[in-house]
């Protein structure tokens, strides 16, 4: 399966919601910890299983993570470590580039989320606390969610309810928003350790992933929060990613720390389903096609990007 | 009492990373994840890509995809019919609060507007860093790595002596903050403390100032508790809340509560019902304090007082080099605008291209309409079947409950937790329990709840201990029983048969275990066998039972400087000059609340010029400067404390470490073959050989001595995962499956020595 190799450190791949074979990576030098970044667009062409790149954007900071505007099949958010959120448009050469950049983060941005529903809108997090909500069109954010008392790794909306997201925190919790609301809604005390991760179910939308330096993903019901529903165990080390299916409701992907990608059924018993170990170092990104159903990607800290069919060798070629 | 650690340490100064090393660490590195060579097999795999810088038909599917709008499939059909969910989500809401709906709304109409018409000026020029790619930039992507790769195998990571690197402040705040939060994911399994020493160890190789650390650590085990004591009080803080009438009325009710009895209820009052975490914390500041001298305590005060004392050293160490470095230099120039790197994709002064993409954009935008209106369709059909759905606020009640007994556990508790979070609804309550007078008693019940959890702390803190600190004992000893088991003891360490005297010792000190001295050889015993954790986990019973004890306070110096714990080793080197007949004079009792490295050297090196025919004194300094690395000086104590004490075995030993340390591996195999000629059985040196011959990429002739020392004691780990190292180096991984399953007569069989 198509591989690209990109010269620094991944550190997040997103399927565009466009173009089934387009795909945007956000890479970083020195793992992050100093240096540039760059943005990959890459496309996979169907003929050649291979990946080729569309276009590239240079940043003066590590890029952490990516989101692909869900209203224009061009536009891409990159959240940089510099406290800077960046919009790209794919469609103009990189001197044209960035179309925005939004500086009101104080530290590292380390997520970034489209919002799925409505579209017009989307949240960033930080290792400043907080959660912010802009829209493309504004210079400022329109909204800072601060509750949180540590780095906030990751905040994801709901795939149904356009105005509630939720956020993973280096604090051990998951909360809970609703943009409506002045303050958090709920607070689910999930890890005992950082909780790196979060996603929502896309069929049943009171269920929520999370993934944790303590290595294990919980499936929680926001109905019933006190006991989470399932505990996934099999990664070595902290789970870094966790991204449920689009196409089946008890499938989920995550990436660890400990180098490999894997794939859970959260209903069974046997919850792995699946485990890939083609990354070299640590997997630091996920994702799972919206338009071809068993789609994966990947990237990781061993500079490489591999896109594979669920079932299939990543590496194989 | 050796200086394993050290030992390894000295190894890693080589090139780190670098997989041609004789680093066993870099080795161990290959051998565990297959860094270098493994990347490399899985390059030349890669399909070549050839960059496309724009393709013709970009913009030409957009129509088409325009239609599969993704997300549009959450808006209806897929989520199935028994999702009661989204009801649950509607429940959310409870009133709108600050209008927060209208600005959420208003988004929506802004962004109908034609919002990208002066969307683009604002076009920033990426302004690059250099790229780090010149040599001394490469060193440091190594280094970086190696620290990254540390955590795989959960061996500390070692200072390496590198290059100037010309780091702007920016870059090194960047590298402290970034890898203390990383590091504390990547070291997940390990002690607070050694993910300090991890990161410190790469601050000051980089020469890093530590102290200034942007982001630490949350308090380890209370941030649960934390988080609510935090959010109690921002929720105070923002704006016009429901709350505010209540503080002010809390305020008039504890002028009437003087007396300290009633903490409980102010407190409950001052802080909501979450708050009294904060309280607990204080609590457990006091416990903490109080016990201090007691097992896991050690290791947070050893953190704490670690990081001060790096702070000083490390804030001496401010190189003037580094002010004339091209590099910063250059840096600066670019921030001034001085510079401007001339490259294809950097050109800070080009204005975004104005006419032909504006054209295009909006022939690519003009079809709005169409998905909106789809969009509008989907809504709509959306409300039908929700419609359908909803069947009154008592229809989710129930779908709630059918839910509940799905998942098995029965709570019919949350509504009303649920409710609480809603802090309108319990100010509400609390102003009637205020005016009913009823908190005698919700006071009293809500305070025994604190104490249990208060004792549920303790115990779990207590079981977070047994890792670390406390001492395990042997089950099945044959010398449980035995009349005199310290004698038998004392007689089996002196013929060196160090496993069997481990029991008999454990045996003295289960009979008595106040017995300082049984304590304390069991400590030397499990040191010299090369076990540092029982080895401090003995000493520290030694030095409760007899906290004076001198040679008690060395060793624990010692074994803390070889697990790098450096404020718990300054402590007991301190201790030891504090009660010692001779010096205690010249150790003010004012400086053991701080201790600063410089600050315990200076009184050592007073002590020996006071008295320059103790041999002990000259031991402590070779281990301070250890702990320094100022291993030139270590060498020279440790050779002026032989001259005085020839036959001491462990100070043989401790010099063949230090020399290792210092990259000097072939003189160091002399020391360890003196230490093994006055003691054959010594575990540690026999280990501590086999690593001084691994530094100097011998790798067979290393297994031979893992092996021997592994055959004397099979428990002591490190040497297992050492000859697995070497074994690897070797190409002997024929071998590693008898190494995996400790099968130690194949292993004898094969490297005789």
């Amino acid at each position: 399966m198509p591989v690209f190799k990109t010269p620094f450190n991944g550190y997040s791949v997103k399927f565009s919601p466009f173009y089934e074979s387009r795909l945007a990576v956000a890479t970083a030098q020195n793992f992050g910890i100093l240096g540039n970044g760059r943005v990959h667009v890459l496309d996979l062409s169907p003929a050649a299983p291979a990946l080729t790149e569309l276009v590239a954007f240079d940043t003066a900071d590590g890029v952490y993570d990516l989101a692909w505007s869900e209203s224009h099949d061009s536009l891409l958010i990159a959240a940089v470590a510099d406290g800077s959120v960046k919009i790209y448009d794919t469609a103009l050469p990189p001197t044209a580039n960035p179309i925005r950049s939004l500086h009101e983060h104080t530290r590292e941005v380390h997520s970034a989320d489209y919002n799925p529903t409505r579209r017009d809108s989307f949240i960033t997090s930080s290792w400043d606390d907080t959660v912010k909500l802009w829209t493309v069109d504004r210079p400022t954010s329109v909204r800072t969610f601060k509750e949180h008392a540590y780095c906030v790794y990751n905040a994801t909306w709901n795939p149904r309810h356009s105005d509630v997201f939720c956020s993973a925190s280096g604090d051990c919790t998951l909360r809970i928003w609703d943009v409506r609301e002045m303050g958090s809604t709920m607070i689910i005390p999930a890890h005992e350790f950082e909780i790196l991760a979060c996603d929502w179910n896309k069929y049943d939308d009171c269920l929520i992933a999370s993934a944790s330096v303590d290595k294990s993903i919980k499936i929680w019901d926001v109905r019933n929060y006190r006991v989470p529903i399932a505990v996934l165990n099999g990664h070595g080390y902290a789970v870094r990613k966790v991204k449920f299916s689009p196409h089946r409701r008890n499938l989920l992907a995550s990436c660890s720390y400990d180098m490999t990608v894997c794939l859970w059924d959260f209903m069974v018993e046997d919850a792995l389903v699946g485990r890939y170990d083609h990354h070299t170092e640590f997997a630091v990104g996920v994702d799972m096609s919206v338009l071809v159903e068993g789609l994966l990607a990947s990237t990781g800290w061993d500079e490489l990007v591999y896109v594979w069919q669920q079932g299939m060798d990543p590496r194989a070629v | 009492m050796a200086m394993r650690e050290l030992v390894t340490g000295g190894a890693a100064c080589a090139v780190p990373g670098s997989s041609s090393s004789s680093n066993p660490l870099g080795a161990l590195a290959n051998a565990l994840i297959g860094s270098s060579s493994k990347t490399q097999e899985r390059l030349q795999e890669v399909p070549t890509s050839t960059p496309v810088t724009s393709e013709p038909n970009f913009y030409a599917e957009t129509d088409n995809h325009l239609g599969a709008l993704p997300g549009s499939e959450f808006d209806q059909s897929l989520l199935p019919p028994n999702a009661q969910g989204s009801e649950f989500l509607r429940g959310f809401r409870s009133a709108d609060q600050n209008g927060f709906t209208d600005a959420w709304d208003e988004i929506q109409h802004q962004s109908d507007g034609p919002p990208f018409d002066h969307f683009y000026d604002r076009a920033a020029a990426p302004q690059l860093q250099p790229t780090l790619d010149g040599p001394p930039q490469r060193v440091l992507s190594s280094f970086l790595h190696s620290f990254v790769e540390s955590s795989r195998s959960g061996i500390p990571f070692h200072p390496a002596a590198l290059p100037l690197l010309g780091l702007s402040e920016g870059d090194k705040k960047c590298i402290r903050d970034r890898s203390s939060i990383m590091a504390r994911h990547f070291f997940a399994d390990q002690s607070e403390d050694f993910i300090n020493a991890q990161v410190n160890t790469l601050l000051s190789s980089l020469e890093i100032d530590s102290d200034a650390r942007g982001k630490g650590p949350l308090p380890g085990r209370f941030r649960e508790l934390e988080d609510y004591w935090n959010e109690s009080q921002s929720m105070r803080n923002t704006g016009p809340h429901p709350a505010d009438g209540w503080v002010a009325e809390y305020g008039q009710h504890r002028v009437a509560h003087g007396d300290p009895d009633a903490w409980a209820h102010s407190f409950e009052q001052q802080h909501g019902a979450n708050g009294w975490a904060s309280e607990f914390e204080r609590e457990q500041v006091l416990l903490t304090s109080g016990d201090q001298m007691r097992g896991g305590n050690i290791s947070n005060l050893a953190a704490m007082e670690q990081t001060r004392m790096l702070a000083q050293t490390l804030a001496q160490n401010h190189d003037p080099k580094f002010q004339n470095s091209r590099f910063l230099q250059f840096v600066s120039k670019m921030s001034r605008g001085e510079l401007i790197i001339d490259d294809n994709q950097v050109k800070p002064a080009t204005l975004p291209a104005s006419g032909d993409w504006a054209s295009e954009y909006q022939q690519q935008y003009n079809n709005g309409p169409a998905w909106a209106d789809e969009f509008a369709r989907n809504e709509a059909s959306r409300e039908s079947i929700e419609a359908k759905l909803s069947r009154g606020p008592e229809g989710w009640a129930d779908e709630f409950a059918a839910a509940q007994e799905q998942q098995g556990s029965v709570d019919d508790q949350w509504v009303n937790e649920f409710s609480k979070l809603h802090v309108g609804d319990w100010a509400e309550e609390f102003g009637q329990q205020i005016s009913e007078g009823a908190f005698d008693t919700s006071g009293d019940s809500w305070a025994n709840a604190y104490d249990e959890f208060l004792n549920e702390q303790v115990v779990a803190k207590v079981r977070s201990d047994a890792s670390r600190g406390v001492y395990v004992f042997s089950d099945m000893n044959p010398y449980v029983g035995h009349p005199n088991p310290l004698k038998e003891g004392q007689e089996l360490f002196r013929k060196g048969l160090l496993s069997e005297a481990v029991l008999a010792l454990e045996a003295e000190v289960l009979k008595n275990p106040e017995n300082s001295e049984g304590w304390r050889l069991l400590g030397i015993a499990h040191a010299e066998n090369d076990d540092d954790q029982q080895a401090i986990a003995a000493m520290m019973r030694a030095h409760e039972a007899e906290p004076t004890n001198l040679e008690v306070l060395l060793s624990l110096g010692v074994s803390h400087t070889n697990e790098l714990e450096q404020a718990a080793a300054l402590k007991y080197l301190y201790g030891w000059l504090r009660h010692h007949p001779k010096y205690g004079t010249i150790a003010p009792p004012e400086l053991s609340d701080s201790l600063y490295y410089a600050d315990v050297a200076r009184l050592f090196v007073e002590a020996a010029r006071l008295s320059p025919e103790d041999a002990d004194v000259h031991i402590v300094l070779g281990v301070l400067y250890n702990l320094s690395r100022q291993y030139d000086k270590a060498i020279e104590s440790f050779q002026t404390a032989l001259k005085l004490k020839p036959q001491d075995y462990s100070l043989w030993n401790k010099l063949g470490a230090t020399q290792a340390n210092s990259v000097q591996s072939a003189d160091a195999i002399l020391a360890y073959q003196r230490a093994l000629d006055l003691k054959p059985n010594y575990v540690r040196a026999w280990a501590n050989m086999g690593i001084s011959y691994a530094n100097q990429g011998m790798y067979e002739e290393s297994v031979r001595y893992y092996v021997r020392a592994l055959a004397m004691n099979p428990k002591a780990d490190n040497a297992w995962q050492y000859l697995r190292i070497s074994l690897s180096s070797a190409s002997r991984n024929d071998m590693l499956e008898a190494c995996d399953s400790r099968n130690l007569d194949v292993l004898q069989k094969e490297f005789p020595l």
